[in-house]
């Protein structure tokens, strides 16, 4: 589905992603892990076409997305929830939602999206009329992946989504995502709660540097002496 | 609610509508001329500058385009009134078609760099204007002014720009509630999400940038023919450019009352401080009281008593 081919980026002299392959396949969950620096949000951001690649080929179903927009990409079905929720904090929680469903295509089912929303995150239907800045940390980043389900993805990439939230609600919100994949909702998820994410994905890539140190199942990952070490303090 | 606010907004038109009627003195139409005027181009600029966060700092170009379009097109064509007071609209599409070429490149640029580069701009079109001797050059373009008295003629111009300033607001009302709209606050708020939220957002600014060039394009016409001689000194001036940007964030940028209600109050200022006082004394008054708006009221008047009313 998603297929990322030696890919490169560069912030000016400096090299954030060197050489990087991937892919996700249809409905299946896809587990991005690494340190700070290490160049998943920066992966995140050019598959959404914020950051151009200097190298590398990216294509979705078979169709190159090198040099598309972000807002075709958008339209393609890849929605990204980016990292620290980055809602519209002056919009109420239901104008957050409705921006998710901006494009054409969507828009004429927004009132089915916004039930089926609400549906999932019953909270954000008790607050639809508050401000989204006033919401707290769990409920930002249910409004968040809200938002981006609004614009109905087929591809949905998480940037740390329980970063900052209390166990409890970090829970539910992986509970929330993996329940989105069983309904046949492809995913990319980066986080650094490890050992939490390699139990929900399938396929995993650690990142290191910018570069792919290691891939594989995420059962067998998750064995693996060098990622106990690093990533899980074992 | 609504239905007492549309009643009591089409009474307060039909007033002003009705104003020329009671047969007042010149100096009060052309006051109100020039309200009507400022409210056009404070919420002209609101698209751009208020909606979607691009502080335009150049904005006296398009009013000076729409100037110059309107009284050359009148004294090269002889046009009659009627139809000078016509021509202004396609001056107002030249000035809508010069935002959509200079805003190509420019609304590429973020935040203060966008600022400056409007600045840039709107410099670079006066010294065009000022340099090409068909434009009048450095002498300026005189206009007939039509042949009636003097009240009769301010009435007309008077309604004519009431009129264009109902056009005006009504556009910006229906922006404010419109997917164009909701698209730039996003782009306000944070551009790089809108973007991945599918927001087509290079399209939308221009479109948004063309509509806040065309109004006060149109305005800038029919300010010359009131003018009946324009110079690119007076319609290409920076202070009209920095007026318009604090009107707007004066009452409150991003919204549909805010641009109106500062663009209300600070024409009254302004003719009260340059009737009472010297011009110099009259400007620093003016820049003392931007400081202390927006160090006390940074998201404009209507924000500060919103908060204070809503508690």
């Amino acid at each position: 589905m998603l297929h990322v081919d030696n890919l490169t980026v560069c912030y000016g002299q400096m090299q954030a992603l060197r050489g990087v392959s991937m892919e996700v396949s249809p409905g299946e969950m896809v587990a991005l892990i690494g340190g700070n620096g290490a160049g998943k949000t920066t992966l995140l951001n050019t598959i959404s076409g914020l950051v151009p690649p200097a190298a590398g080929t990216l294509s979705w179903e078979g169709r190159p997305l090198n040099s598309l927009s972000p807002d075709r990409i958008c339209r393609e079905g890849i929605v990204q929830v980016p990292e620290g929720r980055k809602l519209f904090p002056a919009m109420t929680v239901e104008e957050n939602l409705i921006m998710g469903a901006y494009l054409p295509t969507v828009r004429k089912q927004r009132q089915e999206s916004l039930r089926k929303v609400y549906d999932i995150f019953p909270r954000l239907a008790d607050r639809r009329r508050q401000l989204a800045g006033s919401l707290s940390g769990g409920e930002q980043q249910m409004a968040a992946l809200g938002r981006a389900l609004m614009a109905r993805p087929r591809l949905l990439m998480l940037d740390e989504p329980s970063l900052g939230l209390s166990p409890k609600a970090a829970v539910e919100i992986f509970a929330t995502i993996r329940r989105l994949n069983k309904e046949g909702l492809s995913v990319l998820l980066v986080s650094q709660e490890v050992l939490e994410t390699l139990a929900i994905t399938v396929h995993g890539y650690v990142l290191e540097n910018g570069v792919v140190a290691m891939k594989g199942p995420s059962a067998e990952l998750r064995e693996d002496p060098q990622v106990k070490m690093s990533y899980l303090g074992l | 609610m609504q239905k007492y606010r549309l009643a009591a907004t089409a009474i307060l038109l039909a007033m002003l509508a009705a104003f020329p009627f009671l047969e007042p003195e010149v100096y009060y139409l052309s006051f109100m001329f020039s309200v009507f005027m400022y409210v056009i181009l404070a919420s002209s600029w609101n698209f751009i500058g208020g909606y979607a966060g691009y502080l335009s700092f150049g904005h006296a170009a398009f009013f000076g385009i729409g100037a110059f379009a309107t009284a050359k097109a009148a004294s090269m064509l002889e046009l009659s009134p009627l139809l000078t007071i016509l021509a202004s609209i396609p001056a107002g599409a030249l000035a809508a078609l010069v935002a959509l070429i200079v805003g190509y490149p420019c609304l590429k640029i973020r935040g203060p760099y966008f600022s400056v580069v409007t600045i840039c701009f709107a410099f670079v079109v006066e010294l065009t204007v000022k340099n090409i001797e068909f434009l009048g050059g450095a002498e300026g373009i005189y206009l007939k002014f039509m042949d009636i008295p003097e009240k009769l003629s301010r009435s007309i111009l008077y309604e004519v720009m009431l009129l264009l300033m109902i056009v005006t607001l009504g556009v910006a009302w229906w922006l404010g509630r419109s997917r164009l709209g909701a698209g730039l606050k996003a782009i306000r708020s944070d551009e790089e999400v809108a973007e991945t939220m599918g927001i087509p957002t290079a399209k939308i600014k221009i479109q948004a940038f063309i509509l806040s060039a065309f109004f006060p394009g149109i305005a800038g016409g029919l300010f010359a023919y009131y003018l009946t001689y324009i110079h690119a000194d007076v319609v290409f001036n920076i202070n009209i450019s920095i007026l318009i940007v604090l009107m707007a964030m004066f009452g409150g940028g991003g919204t549909w009352l805010g641009p109106i209600i500062g663009a209300v109050i600070l024409t009254v200022v302004n003719e009260g401080l340059s009737t009472f006082a010297q011009a110099e004394i009259a400007r620093i008054i003016y820049g003392a009281l931007f400081i202390v708006v927006t160090i006390f009221m940074p998201n404009g008047i209507i924000d500060f008593f919103r908060k204070k009313g809503g508690g």
